[in-house]
């Protein structure tokens, strides 16, 4: 079975169904021969474009034809119809660079070529100069077509051929556009030397090579010098030879695959004598002025060159490539340097270099080795870039870093950049103090560290080079599961999002009579633990406005304050519990419930500092009241201590009033005029043994600082505070608690209450002189 | 993209020194400097950082495998090393001029590779006997193979 394009040779073009035959006595699959027919038949697709009446009609029909026939062979849908693949990667609209016009130009060329003869290279030697002065605009549309640097001129354009048959069938869909030059040159020349095709006859495996891959260039050296006059070389031929040839601006660093593609297309550019040579020289020097797009990879097939004339043209072409800059990079734009921009293009001169031998691949395997390739042409030629370029800049610290280290920078400045800009997009995030909590404090930290520093020496700040990590905007990603067209019913696909329901998982009750009791009390620990849970993220919620409130504007402040009180009145209710009528009294029940957990008086504590006067006051009474049957759940925890501070600091704010009547619920003397009997079990207690002291001593400033004293007038109080004494004389020394601290004051209270002797004994029973232990 | 694109603020453009990525971890400052990298499975590898990538896979160059018995050490040549990012457990950049400044003695390769046979040997061997004795005792431990364990 002939693929498309074998069926349109006729005439000129039978050699290549000789070919044709033979390969397939070779053993290739028709898939191959297809391949092979689909390079031709891109490379003859442009035929019906351009100005050639001749065979229109009749290759539409052939087209038709074979078309059928492939059907036929592989049936529907198994190959991929190329031809409509590659329909809008043809340049229809004009080329909008208008330096080159390149269309237009490329039209006379290509009838200036079908003009002269091309049979015989050395009459096109004997050419003389003329087509190339307009062949330069070419040049840009080599870009696409890769070999064909010189339109009309020479063998490296007919030994280009070829491949550009080749390679023209295996354009990607990376290529946008694939302009519509001289193909008439390849059909007239397509005979000339047959198509480098691998002798391997399995699809997808690489090309078979007669040099293993990795040898070095050195070893090939024998073969160059067998074959100086080869013209059309056979396709095993073409593998070997001619690394050396290369010049010197390709190290060694490239890989051997690469170097032996371009041996592949600089094979026939050798052809040519010192003439051709010394024609295209200054061809390039005017093309990289002008055009500014060639690329280090034209200078492939330009063997004659001698390396300082291509570090000359290519330091033209570092120049060149500053003002462009490539679209898709615009994201990026102060990340990558204007050196690399023009990178982009390099990538899609020099995929069409290396394609040679990928035309028999499956087009999947093709494309995956083209962007390898890519990668390692980019790197190749940027690093030849920098190897050369980098001598004649005058960057000391380069030349310096190659000499000392050979293989310095390895690595390149665009690659680096690709990687710190990778780096920097994962930074990205639309709550940074979400995402990145430990960042952000820590350098928070540094910063007012600096700036007291700053502050302190007064010298001229220093610019901390500091990352600044853009906030995006959180955007909401709806799934749409994937829908397919023109399916009867919704198929489903299963995916990381939407994954496939495996187990029907229903929740059942059991209705059991037994486990009632049981379940209603692990249920309101349940229910406890999770207001707790509640009531800590608030905490944490006003914690984060309370920082968004100092960097939000000034219009958008009170919006936060309200969200805060809010949330703080939440706050409120989860701890006390909601009040059934105002006047009521709420019960204690579920705040002793959440005094219980460990963690509900930490959150205790930390909602504490957060309320107003008056319902934190409201908290340490109850906290005060219920404080035995706390302290006796606390026995094993003893976390009942991190209250202090909070109480502590509300008590120094308390009125008299209110003061009293802590004092009252603490000594439990609410109901009579006496001390309960669980006063003693507090004063066993740190805590409880603190907060009476701190409650004694607040009475004491109150009383000492006011002239007409409102504690003094209530008889509560001085009735508590004799109470107290006695209470305080009773309890033994021994059983006392270590209170946190002991105010100083306290001996000046007990003063106004008790005798001498009496205030000895307390002295020295309370430690109240501040005696150590 | 949506948002800014990042910015880097103290970027030079260009030069050789540039202050890639300010304030985080990156290795893109440590390319081409002498680093000790340690691997998941215990080995320890010293070479020129090459080249590295998103994930921390690493380019090693003139690398050179160390086994540490005791206070020995020897050292393999290796050549040319990538390891994947995730089997890198730490790596520190060498100061050269400190390198040589250990107390740990160097030997042959054949001398530290027996070493280590002798090491790993002994240590089988404790642990076969802890078996025992907890078998012994109707005890047994769970032997966890797939953890990373050196």
């Amino acid at each position: 079975m002939l693929g498309p394009g074998s069926a349109r040779r006729r005439g000129p073009w039978r050699p290549r169904d000789e070919l044709a035959s033979a390969t397939q006595e070779l053993g290739a699959t028709s898939r191959e021969m297809f391949a092979l027919g689909e390079g031709g038949g891109a490379a003859l697709r442009s035929l019906d474009e351009s100005p050639i009446e001749e065979d229109e009609e009749a290759l539409r029909e052939e087209d038709h034809d074979i078309d059928q026939f492939n059907e036929d062979t592989f049936g529907t849908g198994a190959v991929e119809d190329w031809e409509e693949q590659h329909e809008g990667l043809d340049d229809h609209a004009e080329d909008p660079d208008d330096l080159l016009k390149e269309n237009n130009l490329a039209e006379s060329i290509s009838k200036l070529v079908i003009d002269s003869d091309l049979e015989d290279p050395a009459i096109m030697r004997a050419i003389p100069s003329n087509p190339p002065l307009q062949a330069p605009p070419r040049l840009n549309a080599s870009m696409w077509d890769g070999p064909m640097v010189f339109g009309g001129i020479g063998n490296p354009f007919l030994s280009h051929l070829e491949e550009n048959r080749m390679l023209s069938g295996s354009k990607d869909s990376i290529l946008p556009k694939r302009p519509a030059l001289g193909q008439d040159e390849e059909r007239d020349l397509s005979d000339r030397a047959p198509p480098p095709r691998s002798t391997s006859p399995v699809i997808g495996s690489p090309p078979v090579r007669t040099a293993p891959i990795g040898t070095p260039p050195k070893h090939m050296s024998y073969l160059a010098s067998q074959q100086p006059s080869i013209l059309c070389p056979t396709p095993v031929h073409v593998r070997a030879p001619i690394h050396q040839r290369f010049s010197a601006p390709f190290n060694e660093r490239m890989s051997p695959t690469q170097l032996l593609n371009l041996a592949n297309s600089s094979l026939r550019a050798h052809h040519f004598q010192g003439g051709v040579t010394q024609m295209l020289n200054p061809l390039l020097l005017g093309t990289a002025q002008q055009t500014g797009r060639m690329s280090p990879s034209h200078f492939a097939r330009m063997p004659g060159l001698v390396g300082s004339q291509l570090t000359a043209m290519k330091a033209n072409l570092l120049q060149s490539r500053m003002g462009q800059m490539m679209p898709p990079v615009t994201g990026f734009r102060p990340y990558f340097s204007p050196a690399t921009a023009g990178h982009l293009q390099d990538i899609r001169s020099s995929q069409s270099i290396f394609r040679a031998d990928t035309t028999h691949l499956h087009p999947q395997h093709r494309r995956l080795l083209n962007q390898r390739l890519q990668l390692q042409n980019s790197r190749n030629q940027h690093r030849g870039l920098n190897g050369s370029a980098g001598d004649r800049h005058s960057r000391g610290s380069y030349h310096e870093q190659a000499k000392k280290d050979p293989y310095g920078n390895l690595m390149t400045q665009r690659e680096k950049e690709w990687v710190s800009k990778i780096q920097m997009m994962q930074l990205q995030s639309a709550d940074p103090y979400l995402d990145d909590y430990y960042y952000q404090n820590y350098f928070e930290r540094l910063e007012k560290k600096q700036a007291a520093l700053d502050l302190n020496s007064e010298g001229p700040k220093k610019e901390r080079t500091k990352l600044i990590t853009p906030q995006v905007a959180k955007l909401e990603h709806t799934y749409r599961p994937v829908q397919f067209e023109g399916s009867l019913g919704k198929l489903t696909v299963s995916s990381v999002n939407n994954p496939r329901k495996m187990i029907d998982a229903v929740v059942t009750t059991r209705t059991d009579d037994d486990e009632t009791k049981e379940k209603l009390v692990r249920d309101k620990r349940r229910q406890t633990l999770f207001t707790i849970e509640r009531t800590y993220s608030l905490v944490l919620e006003v914690q984060d406005l309370e920082k968004k409130f100092l960097q939000v504007s000034e219009a958008e402040r009170p919006a936060v304050l309200e969200q805060r009180k809010s949330k703080i009145i939440q706050m409120y209710e989860n701890l006390r519990g909601k009040q059934a009528h105002s006047t009521e009294r709420v019960s204690d029940d579920h705040f002793v419930q959440i005094m219980c957990i460990r963690k509900g008086k930490r959150l205790a504590a930390k909602v504490l500092h957060l309320l107003s006067t008056e319902q934190a006051a409201n908290v340490v009474l109850a906290t005060a009241r219920n404080l035995p049957y706390l302290v006796k759940k606390d026995s094993q925890d003893e976390v009942l201590p991190c209250l202090t501070e909070p109480c502590s600091l509300l008590v120094n704010r308390l009125p008299s009033s209110a003061l009293t009547e802590l004092l009252q619920q603490l000594t439990g003397s609410a109901q009579s005029s006496q001390p309960g009997s669980q006063f003693p079990s507090i004063l066993q207690n740190k805590f409880g043994l603190t907060l009476f002291y701190v409650i004694l001593s607040q009475g004491e400033r109150l009383q000492s600082s006011e002239a007409a004293s409102e504690l003094m007038q209530d008889n509560r109080w001085t009735e508590l505070v004799f109470a107290v004494t006695r209470e305080l004389l009773k309890v033994p020394q021994a059983s006392l608690a270590k209170p946190l601290f002991v105010p100083t004051n306290l001996l000046a209270l007990f003063s106004h209450y008790v005798d001498r002797q009496t205030l000895n004994v307390l002295e020295s029973k309370l430690q109240l002189s501040g005696k150590p232990r | 993209m949506p948002g800014s694109h990042p910015s880097c603020a103290g970027v030079t453009s260009g030069g050789a020194k540039m202050n890639y990525m300010p304030g985080t971890a990156s290795l893109i400052g440590d390319i081409d400097k002498k680093h000790l990298v340690v691997l998941r499975d215990g080995r320890t590898l010293i070479g020129y950082l090459r080249s590295v990538d998103q994930f921390a896979n690493l380019v090693l160059h003139r690398t050179v495998e160390r086994i540490h018995v005791g206070r020995k050490y020897g050292d393999i040549p290796r050549g040319i090393f990538v390891v994947r990012g995730e089997n890198v457990v730490l790596l520190g950049e060498i100061d050269l001029e400190r390198e040589t400044d250990t107390p740990l003695q160097k030997v042959s390769i054949e001398e530290i590779l027996e070493a280590q046979r002798v090491q790993q040997h002994e240590k089988q061997e404790a642990e076969k006997a802890k078996s025992e004795a907890l078998k012994e005792r109707g005890l047994s431990i769970p032997r966890t193979d797939t953890l990373d364990e050196y």
